[in-house]
């Protein structure tokens, strides 16, 4: 046999392999990013992932309750770092604490948006309802999570793309979310469909709807002053619209093995509310301490009545009335706010037609004190109503110019971004 | 049966001959088996244990079936990871043969040192860079024996012994001095040590067989932990035409090793964890094989193809059982199973060429195929006796699924490689060789590195007059980095609303720069005849190991767990001197003595930045020019280095004697400078509760570890002793009597061979344990994670028959 003849045979066995596919392997145990979202039902997955980072990042460590109404001390969250959070030591080495002051998991919830978003734009299988739903909810995460990280830290850097870690001040950032939410708003069905085409109120429920991003657009409107948008917002969308196209937004309490998630966010076990707390927020006479409360006179103490113990609400239809008394209020249409309140207010005692443009503020916070609680928005609107001194005491006014109502950075956040700590928390 | 005369000298010439060959210049780099005494205990690298300089091999446990840890030049971020074991070949095909991690048994403990020739131990770059990624840590090369000339031959051989603790003192046993009750329950009186091997070999024309069937049991010393091996084995060379030729190589193997309860399943248990052990399980099963097929074909006196495919195959399988008396009334139990496979084609052309009658080449160009594939599936579960269990039931089924866990797993890795090597030789003088490695691997998205190298050899003999040799290498090598991350990874959370939706969300994201980590390597050597009968060789090597991958936590805006980066580096380097004398060759009396040491030094050349937001935050007290393998602690509330856990220096002594008809060798094993720290086991404290302060009692040394419990709470670890890891081990001896002479008469027996062989014999240390080399990562933790079951002695008395 002549070497010769053996030279191209010796060369197509040495080029065989050296090809870069014979060299790709395709895992059996684990899912690889690339090539994944082949079909709308794989997207929905990545969709349902942002909500349960969603409900990882507000529920992990009762967290929604101690950037809210918790904080504040209107609910009382059984656990043992409670004291600490109620004297705003917000700095503290607990390790519960400190985990609170820690943002990541919101930027979860932004970063699977942004796939998400990636996904939607490239793939072409999609029927345009399709398209539209999880762009739209893409959107209105990433919107609901900018907006949490703004309410609760104050200024935040950004996670676009275009200017990552960009440091935010707190319009900037709500603006940021608020243009989010905008667009999202164009898009999402009033009604959610099921797997068979058929509207479905509980996936509406746990979804975004046009309800919803419309009732957060209007808080997002609020925060930054934009009254007018926020009223043109509001009476634009729910106008006229039937009443069971409404909607309220919650997080779907589902299977997760991640033990820092309570099974049941609001159960009785761990959050109540003490009865002076509720004598004082809830007169007497007021028909809501009923339909909300099972009071324990033993115990001193009452519980929430959960119509849905499986869904923690987070925007509920009942805000509607409220966002538009108080758009209509701060765009002096005094009139037309007082009916709203009056209507969204239904089981109080006051009579809220003497209502002033003075004293309409008070009432509307005491409204909305009375009829989210249990959604953690409290320390957001005493924010927002510049508020904070007069229900928290442990801050005096000056200490909110300075910052303390916004929460601490957590350690890793200053040592990997560089960050620094408001004026208040760095003096703690 | 056609046997060739009897010559009765012939067997003690042959041994003489062969160590005679193991103090040659090259006596560092390869280890005839039959020149040095092997040992009683299982795994080939107890053959090398103190016989190669800079080759360590630290005998962390006495449980028969465990692997020595073996160390050559090898570095990585997590010393005690497996990524620093030396690529291990047999006959050039590699094995696998780092242990199970399901059952730890030693695939190092299939072969027996009657079946080994000898065993080469590669560390220079311009040879180690010929394969590249797979042996960035050094290779060592198991030879097998081939048969010899003539139609038959047979080679018995049997020992029988017993293990033995020496002065057993539990107050010294790292398990049992906090629970000396256990103790007398758990070891033996000393446990049989039995060996019987039989080779049958021959070659002709036609080519060479050889094959043989082995049987080793090891009772170990603490009771119920016998450990068995048998294996089958076959060489067989048959050649096809004169210029093509099929060479066979299968070695079967059945390995076991039961349990037991104490210092093995679990040693973070709480006290007692020892009783009577009633219905206690652990049985560990590999069945493992290797088998080779190389062709050879010879066009001409310059051109050579051959072509070698090789399967190494280990399955491995575990089922235990913990009774209820020892889980507080609860039982609990695991079967599982890890099956791997290594899969490689070697094809490569030799081609020999000289230019004129100075300078010659001898070329190799080659590819290489390799893959890796790993299957693991367990399943375990308790209960509760209440909830109807039964010690008398011994596998348990979960009534759902919170009660048994299933888990399985399937990794898969490939590797091509082309390779040249160019070695040029002009005068006999002059050696030149270089190396170009292409890797590609199925771990990166960039699949290929190019790894070049070049070593200069000269003789200096012949011009100075001088016998001196000199050699300078520098090249660059890789080491794998794991695992696969190039693609990112998605993970599910978990059913959302009503069971239907599962979310998916990325566990992290694609890392496209995914690399090896580069290890750069300068070699320099001089070997020299001092006297006559004395060669010494003294190495140094330099080590950078560069770019290794790890994970930076992301608590933060990029919104993942963490990312994958790359970055770091570490150093080694070192010096080893080998001395190989001959001091007396003659008729009836010879000497002959082999001693080494190695001085290595590992350090940090450079950390990533923000080191404690990294998967190596555990290196983050180190900085620039410590250790890697520093010891750290606590000390007043301040981090400090307080040792190493890695020797100054470490070597081994080997001295042959014969006079007539008995020889005598013994081979020691030293190290001295590295440190152990040990735990306290009664220190252990809340922080807030001793004011935040240690020590607290006086006979507490001021060193502490701090961490923090389930609850968040700062718990101080006390640290009883930092000690002194030093040691001088007689490792190995026998004596030996050959029954030449009487057996003149006796003309079918070649040899017969009466011995006495001990392992462990006398050790001599500082160290307050039983063995100083019994933690892997130098730190005796409280619960004795990574510290081993003690090592005992063993003595046994054998025979050798060579028909």
């Amino acid at each position: 046999m002549k070497f010769c003849r053996l030279i191209p045979v010796i060369m197509v066995v040495l080029a065989l392999p050296s090809c870069k596919d014979s060299l790709t392997i395709e895992p059996d145990n684990k899912t690889v990013v690339n090539g994944y979202y082949d079909s709308a039902q794989k997207i929905e997955q990545a969709v349902i992932g942002g909500y349960v980072d969603l409900r990882r990042a507000l529920t992990a460590n009762y967290a929604w309750l101690w950037y809210g109404e918790a904080r504040a001390g209107d609910l009382q969250v059984a656990v043992d770092y409670q004291q600490t959070i109620l004297d705003q030591k917000l700095t503290s080495d607990n390790r519960f604490v400190r985990q609170l002051t820690d943002w990541g998991y919101f930027y979860d919830v932004i970063r699977d948006a942004n796939e998400l978003l990636d996904v939607v734009n490239n793939s072409g299988f999609l029927t345009k309802y399709q398209r539209n739903l999880y762009k739209g909810e893409a959107l209105a995460l990433k919107s609901t999570a900018y907006f949490y990280l703004a309410r609760i830290w104050g200024s935040i850097p950004s996670a676009e793309k275009t200017d990552m870690g960009k440091l935010l001040t707190n319009q900037e950032a709500v603006t940021l979310a608020s243009t989010f939410a905008t667009e999202a708003k164009g898009i999402l069905p009033w009604m959610l469909l099921n797997d068979d085409g058929i509207e479905s109120v509980a996936i509406t429920n746990v979804r975004f709807s046009k309800s919803a991003i419309t009732t957060l657009l209007a808080q997002q409107q609020l925060w930054l002053g934009k009254t007018q948008e926020a009223y043109t917002n509001l009476t634009g969308t729910f106008n006229n619209v039937p009443a069971d196209s409404l909607s309220s937004f919650g997080i779907s309490s589902g299977v997760d093995r991640r033990t820092e998630l309570p099974a049941a966010p609001l159960g009785a076990a761990v959050v109540s509310l003490g009865l002076d707390r509720l004598n004082a927020i809830y007169p007497s006479g007021d028909t809501r301490r009923t339909s909300m409360f099972n009071i324990n006179t033993t115990q001193n103490k009452a519980t929430l009545i959960l119509k849905d113990a499986t869904i923690l609400e987070l925007l509920p239809k009942r805000e509607i009335n409220l966002l538009i008394a108080e758009a209509a209020w701060r765009t002096a249409r005094l009139d037309e706010a007082k009916t709203s309140l009056t209507r969204a207010a239904a089981g109080a005692t006051e009579n809220y037609n003497a209502l002033t443009d003075a004293t309409f503020a008070d009432a509307l916070l005491k409204e909305r004190r009375r009829m989210l609680i249990g959604t953690g928005q409290r320390v957001f609107d005493l924010i927002r109503f510049g508020k904070v001194p007069a229900f928290i005491t442990a801050f005096s006014e000056e200490d909110v110019q300075k910052g303390a109502a916004y929460w601490p950075l957590s350690a890793s956040s200053v040592n990997s971004n560089s960050l620094k700590q408001n004026t208040y928390w760095s003096t703690k | 049966m056609k046997l060739s005369p009897v010559i009765i000298w012939r067997p003690i010439f042959l041994f003489i001959a062969f160590l005679g060959m193991a103090a040659d210049i090259y006596a560092q780099d390869t280890l005839k088996a039959d020149s040095v005494v092997t040992a009683n205990r299982g795994g080939i690298e107890n053959i090398l244990s103190g016989n190669i300089a800079g080759l360590r091999i630290k005998n962390w446990s006495g449980t028969p079936g465990a692997q020595a840890v073996i160390n050559l030049r090898g570095l990585s971020l997590d010393p005690t990871s497996k990524s620093t074991m030396p690529l291990i070949l047999v006959n050039g095909v590699p094995l696998i043969a780092s242990p199970s991690d399901i059952n730890g048994l030693n695939p190092l403990s299939y072969y027996t040192a009657d079946q080994i020739d000898r065993i080469e131990v590669i560390r220079e770059i311009d040879r180690l860079a010929a394969y590249g990624v797979q042996a960035p840590n050094g290779a060592i090369n198991i030879v097998v024996k081939e048969g010899k000339p003539g139609a038959i031959h047979v080679n018995a051989n049997a020992f029988a012994g017993a293990n033995f603790l020496q002065n057993m003192d539990s107050g010294k046993d790292a398990f049992y001095n906090f629970n000396t009750g256990a103790r007398h329950a758990v070891y033996g009186d000393g446990g049989f040590i039995n060996a019987q091997n039989l080779i049958v070999d021959g070659s002709g024309d036609y080519g060479s067989y050889l094959f043989g069937l082995t049987n080793h049991q090891d009772k170990g010393y603490i009771k119920g932990t016998d450990f068995g091996r048998q294996s089958l084995f076959l060489n067989a060379r048959y050649n096809i035409t004169k210029k093509f030729s099929a060479h066979f190589y299968n070695n079967f193997a059945l390995a076991n090793r039961n349990g037991r309860y104490a210092g093995e399943f679990n040693r973070e248990m709480l006290l007692p964890v020892v009783n009577d052990e009633g219905f206690m399980m652990d049985k560990n099963r590999n069945v493992a094989v290797l088998s080779s097929m190389r062709l050879a074909y010879v066009f001409n006196d310059a051109f050579k193809l051959s072509s070698v495919a090789s399967l190494s195959y280990d399955a491995s399988s575990r089922d235990a059982y913990v009774p209820s008396d020892i889980l507080g009334g609860k039982i609990y139990s695991l079967s599982a199973t890890l099956k791997r496979q290594l899969i490689t084609l070697k094809t490569s052309l030799d081609y020999l060429h000289s230019f004129g009658d100075d300078l010659k080449l001898n070329m190799t160009i080659g590819n290489e195929l390799r893959t890796n594939d790993d299957r693991l599936t367990s399943v375990d579960g308790s209960r509760s006796l209440e909830s109807g269990g039964s010690d008398f039931v011994k596998v348990v089924t979960g009534y759902n699924a919170s009660q048994t866990n299933a888990f399985s797993n399937h990794d898969v890795e490939k590797i091509v490689s082309f390779y040249g090597t160019w070695q040029w030789n002009y005068k006999e003088d002059l050696d030149v060789n270089m190396v170009l490695r292409a890797d590609g691997s199925s771990l990166y998205q960039d699949k290929w590195a190019l790894y070049p190298s070049i070593g200069v050899h000269y003789d200096l003999k012949r011009i100075l007059n001088v016998p001196v040799k000199a050699e300078v290498a520098y090249g660059k090598t890789g080491m794998l980095s794991r695992p696969d991350v190039y693609r990112g990874q998605l993970s599910a959370y978990g059913d959302y609303f009503g069971g239907n939706e599962l979310g998916i969300g990325m566990l992290y994201p694609a890392f496209a720069d995914a690399k090896s980590v580069d290890v750069y390597q300068l070699d320099l050597g001089l070997a020299f005849r001092v006297l006559p009968r004395l060669n010494i060789a003294i190495n140094y090597f330099n080590k950078d190991y560069k770019n290794f991958t790890y994970q930076r936590y992301q608590p933060n805006i990029r919104g993942v767990d963490y990312v994958f980066e790359t970055g770091g580096s570490l150093g080694l380097s070192g010096f080893e001197l080998g001395l190989a004398g001959k001091w007396f060759d003659a008729r009836n009396f010879s000497w002959i003595t082999n001693f080494n040491i190695a001085a290595y030094q590992n350090k940090v050349n450079t950390l990533p930045a923000a080191i404690n937001n990294t998967s190596i935050a555990y290196l983050g007290n180190l900085s620039k020019g410590d250790a890697v393998t520093s010891l750290t602690a606590y000390e007043a509330g301040k981090v400090k280095v307080i040792g190493n856990s890695e020797p100054e220096a470490f070597g081994g002594l080997n001295n042959t004697i014969r006079y007539k008809n008995i020889s005598a060798s013994f081979t020691a094993s030293y190290a001295w400078g590295g440190k152990v720290v040990a735990e306290s086991f009664n220190s252990n404290y809340y922080a807030d509760l001793v004011g935040n302060t240690f020590p607290v009692k006086a006979t507490e040394t001021p060193y502490y570890y701090s961490s923090t419990d389930v609850n968040g709470r700062t718990t101080y670890q006390g640290i009883r002793a930092v000690e002194h890891l030093s040691f001088i081990r007689l490792n190995k001896a026998a004596l030996t009597y050959h029954f030449g002479a009487a057996l003149k008469r006796v003309v079918a027996i070649k040899d017969l061979q009466l011995f006495l062989r001990g392992d462990n014999l006398i050790t001599i240390t500082k160290y307050g344990g039983v063995n100083p080399e019994e933690n892997i990562t130098g730190v005796r933790r409280k619960d004795l994670g990574l510290t081993g079951t003690p090592l005992p002695s063993s003595l046994v008395l054998g025979l050798k028959l060579v028909l």
